[in-house]
């Protein structure tokens, strides 16, 4: 069981445990004296809803730049916030805080059973998500400006369900905004990327599934009153094509890279240049890009770039000693990163990546005096180029030190400043920029 | 929806006449009952005929996704006219399919609209009676509670949606037989496989459209909650359409990384693809087995990459003719490429196929003789030796005759994909 509790240095990760703690006293508070009565009227709508949320959870889903969202736990969650009359039981006239109690059972029910399985649990992110539903709950159930909350609307003849149905869209859009807030905090500061651009990526990535998530749970309570509990598993239908149709999508995403990875083992595999240097720098140029806070599309074009950067050394006759480009002379830098480029142009869609390719061998210098425009991508793969190369791989700390001096050395004249800061940061620690949290098996 | 397949393909003088008549006749039954249907059972023209209309086109501007060779296909077509079966009776629904039917994707040709039209129409009048004989009930009277919702909505759905599925491949695996003169057996299973899983998933999201328009007493701002999962749906599979196109884009780069290291076999990769596909699918070998044939004659020099250039491109030296065990380097690096593994044997064994002793041919994989022909045939008539020399077609097939893969059914393929290939440089 690992990577339950954030690590003690992670304050913001904390912080949200602690909000999330805090929201769970609070409802256990207003929502204990009526908690068993609750549960004995409402025993059978609970245990549908927690089910849905454990199982949701369970099947979380992997976005492809490899960040987790459980979209069938939170539309669920969501229902339960906005449930009012549900046929053939009694109305769901509850307090908001019960309805935290029951979402944070089923989320710590899937949280021990992920634990127990030794799969990642992340108890902050659990955290962000009760945190983002408590907000909806107390939106419908508790903020009743003029004396009517949202959910007392929803058995109102004189109000149109377009209104409740546009509220309850409203708020469940509240609900996991404060999520994403909450784990792109998080997030930010174990990757050491700026917030905004975590915040960016986490509304980016996510918006097309999150968008349908929004609309699941108001589905189901709309369609309650007239469908009963079996509304929750009719409505979580259209979600599940989405999660599957997402699903398909991510794996493939791991298979073109495994494609590309191919790429890279050719000059490995001839001998022209070090076994995992390629991937190594690929690692460590993302890690980079996430410190500096650059795009998800863009950190997977840097990716694919520095996986290929040295491809254009398969058609050297003479392979360089070692394939450490950095000790090659200039001329002979350029003409293997173009050669790599042309190979590359050969795939259509394929261009960004040739373009970083081409550009990775420009000195920083060139950009400042002489304006060239040379993408941040290709400035961060020299810099891991040199650094691996310098390396060889090894995080020997003795290693680690002089690599780094060496490319100091260059500062300004080879290296973009920016970017042998942000290699300061990533070395110095490898937990920096990696979206799992758990140790890397080697760097 | 199996409705998009447009019965254009080929077929001789006599079959035009047969299918053209069919699709008239086609287009005339659906127009007829429709407008049966409403001269007895009348339609409301109101708003929630309109919007149904209204998402009918929409349905077109989206258009339809199909991923996977068709195993995947999602539009909303299907579920416009299923609701529409339910919210406005046969009537409606005839009108709906006839108004879903001429929008098709650009390009469609006009025999498949009119076949369309009358398609949808006939569907949405039938499957609009079948949800009245199966018990369904129309939405002003919209039942309550779960069980009335099940059985007076929920189950006649289903079975329209069976009803309406069944009369959509009969009226297709037709056109189909007439005009491209294939099997309808072999029709019908294939559109059942590829559509039934979806028209499923259609029935379920014309049933959650139909409660919340109806019992949950939403009216046409249903729409706007059951839209964006699909829309995001749709989303999600075109991307990943682009990027199972990209990812066949990709592997140009490993051809042109071969192409790097050996610049007298430019061409030569997508040559051998090219006929050792021809050949597999004149072979009859599955259509599984002629992909994974093209991907091997694509990649099969790619262990050249590993080795020095100097020897790859020194004199005497062509195509991996002299050199040893590359087909084996070449697998070595395609190992963890999952959806590579049925082009390995072929790749790691195509040598084996034109050098050696004949009888070595026995146990030899059909891939493996297809490819080591086909490259062989290509090093023979069009690489050439260093100094340029190259055989003529004859002499190739002379010379061909005496490897383990010389048999002659293996010849015969060669010589038709030879000539299919001509044809259509010609």
């Amino acid at each position: 069981m690992r990577g339950i509790f954030p690590q003690a240095r992670f304050s913001r990760a904390w912080s949200v445990l602690g909000l999330g703690l805090a929201v769970l006293a609070v409802a256990l508070y207003v929502g204990g004296q009526t908690l068993l009565t609750d549960l004995r009227v409402h025993w059978l709508t609970v245990v549908v809803f927690l089910a849905g949320v454990t199982v949701g959870e369970l099947f979380r889903l992997r976005m492809p730049s490899g960040r987790e969202a459980a979209p069938l736990a939170s539309a669920s969650a969501l229902a339960i916030v906005f449930l009012g009359q549900v046929d053939g039981e009694p109305t769901f006239d509850v307090g908001a805080g019960f309805v935290v109690l029951v979402v944070a059972a089923g989320l710590l029910l899937a949280a021990v059973v992920r634990g127990y399985r030794g799969r990642t649990v992340g108890l902050d992110q659990v955290a962000a998500r009760l945190v983002g539903v408590a907000a909806a709950a107390w939106l419908t159930r508790e903020f009743a400006p003029r004396g009517h909350s949202l959910w007392g609307l929803e058995d109102y003849q004189d109000v149109s369900p377009w209104f409740v149905a546009i509220g309850m869209v409203t708020v469940a859009g509240v609900g996991i905004g404060v999520e994403l807030v909450l784990a792109s905090a998080v997030r930010s500061e174990r990757q050491r990327t700026p917030w905004l651009a975590a915040l960016r990526d986490e509304f980016g990535e996510g918006a097309p599934l999150t968008s349908a998530v929004v609309v699941s749970g108001p589905m189901v309570a709309l369609m309650a009153p007239a469908l009963g509990l079996l509304s929750l598993p009719v409505a979580l239908f259209p979600l599940a094509i989405t999660y599957l149709a997402v699903d398909r999508y991510a794996q493939n995403r791991v298979t073109y890279r495994q494609t590309i990875a191919t790429l890279s083992h050719l000059t490995e595999e001839g001998g022209y240049t070090p076994a995992g240097h390629a991937e190594r720098v690929a690692d460590l140029g993302v890690r980079i890009g996430r410190v500096l806070g650059i795009s998800d599309r863009e950190l997977r074009e840097l990716e694919y770039a520095a996986l290929l950067h040295d491809l254009g050394q398969i058609s050297l006759v003479e392979p360089i000693p070692g394939g450490a480009t950095v000790l090659a002379a200039p001329t002979d830098q350029r003409d293997i990163a173009d050669e790599g480029a042309r190979i590359i142009r050969h795939a259509e869609g394929l261009d960004t990546v040739a373009d970083y390719v081409e550009a990775q061998t420009t000195p920083y210098r060139q950009v400042r005096e002489l304006g060239e425009e040379v993408p941040m991508a290709s400035r961060i793969i020299k810099v891991a180029n040199a650094f691996d190369d310098l390396t060889g791989g090894s995080d020997d700390p003795d290693q680690v030190r002089v690599a780094n001096e060496r490319i100091h050395l260059g500062l300004g004249y080879q290296y973009d400043p920016d970017v042998v800061e942000a290699l300061a940061v990533a070395t110095a620690d490898t937990m920096v920029g990696r979206v799992e949290e758990r140790q890397p098996a080697a760097r | 929806m199996p409705t998009e397949a447009s019965p254009h393909e080929g077929g001789a003088r006599r079959t035009t006449v047969a299918t053209n008549t069919y699709v008239a006749m086609v287009a005339v039954v659906g127009a007829s009952l429709t407008a049966a249907a409403i001269r007895f059972d009348g339609v409301q023209v109101d708003a929630t005929l309109l919007v149904l209309l209204l998402l009918a086109v929409l349905s077109w501007l989206f258009g339809s996704v199909v991923v996977d060779g068709g195993r995947v296909t999602l539009s909303f077509h299907g579920i416009v006219l299923l609701a529409a079966m339910a919210l406005v009776g046969p009537g409606g629904a005839g009108i709906v399919g006839m108004v879903l039917g001429p929008l098709q994707e650009a390009g469609a040709p006009l025999r498949a609209r009119i076949f369309n039209t009358g398609m949808l129409a006939t569907m949405g009048v039938v499957g609009g009676y079948a949800y009245i004989v199966a018990g369904g009930v129309p939405i002003s009277d919209a039942p309550s509670g779960t069980s009335q919702i099940v059985l007076h909505i929920g189950i006649p759905l289903l079975v329209v949606d069976i009803v309406q599925f069944v009369v959509n491949v009969l009226l297709l695996a037709v056109v189909v037989r007439l005009a491209a003169g294939l099997s309808m057996r072999s029709q019908v299973a294939q559109i059942l496989g590829a559509t039934g899983p979806a028209h499923l998933g259609y029935g379920m999201i014309a049933f959650i459209m139909v409660v919340l328009w109806g019992p949950a007493g939403l009216g046409a701002a249903s729409v706007f909650l059951i839209l964006p999962p699909l829309v995001v749906a749709q989303w999600a599979y075109r991307q990943y359409a682009e990027e199972v196109k990209g990812h066949e884009r990709a592997l140009q780069v490993l051809v042109a990384a071969v192409e790097a290291k050996a610049p007298h076999l430019v061409g030569h990769s997508s040559r051998v693809a090219e006929l050792s596909a021809a050949m597999a699918d004149n072979l009859g070998l599955r259509s599984q087995v002629v992909a994974d044939v093209r991907v091997a004659g694509m990649l099969h020099d790619l262990g050249l990459t590993t080795l020095p250039t100097s020897l790859v491109r020194s004199t005497g030296v062509v195509g991996g003719r002299g050199l040893q065990g590359y087909p084996a380097l070449g697998v070595q690096l395609l190992r963890g490429m999952s959806f590579l593994s049925g082009a390995l044997d072929a790749i790691a064994h195509h040598r084996d196929a034109v050098v050696g002793r004949a009888d070595a041919a026995a146990d030899l994989s059909m891939p493996s003789l297809v490819v080591g022909l086909a490259d062989e045939y290509d090093l023979l008539t069009e690489v050439g030796t260093p100094d340029g020399v190259v055989v003529a077609r004859e002499d190739a097939f002379e010379a061909l005759r005496g490897t383990p893969a010389g048999r002659e059914d293996l010849l015969r393929a060669l010589e038709h994909a030879l000539s299919r290939r001509a044809g259509v440089a010609g």
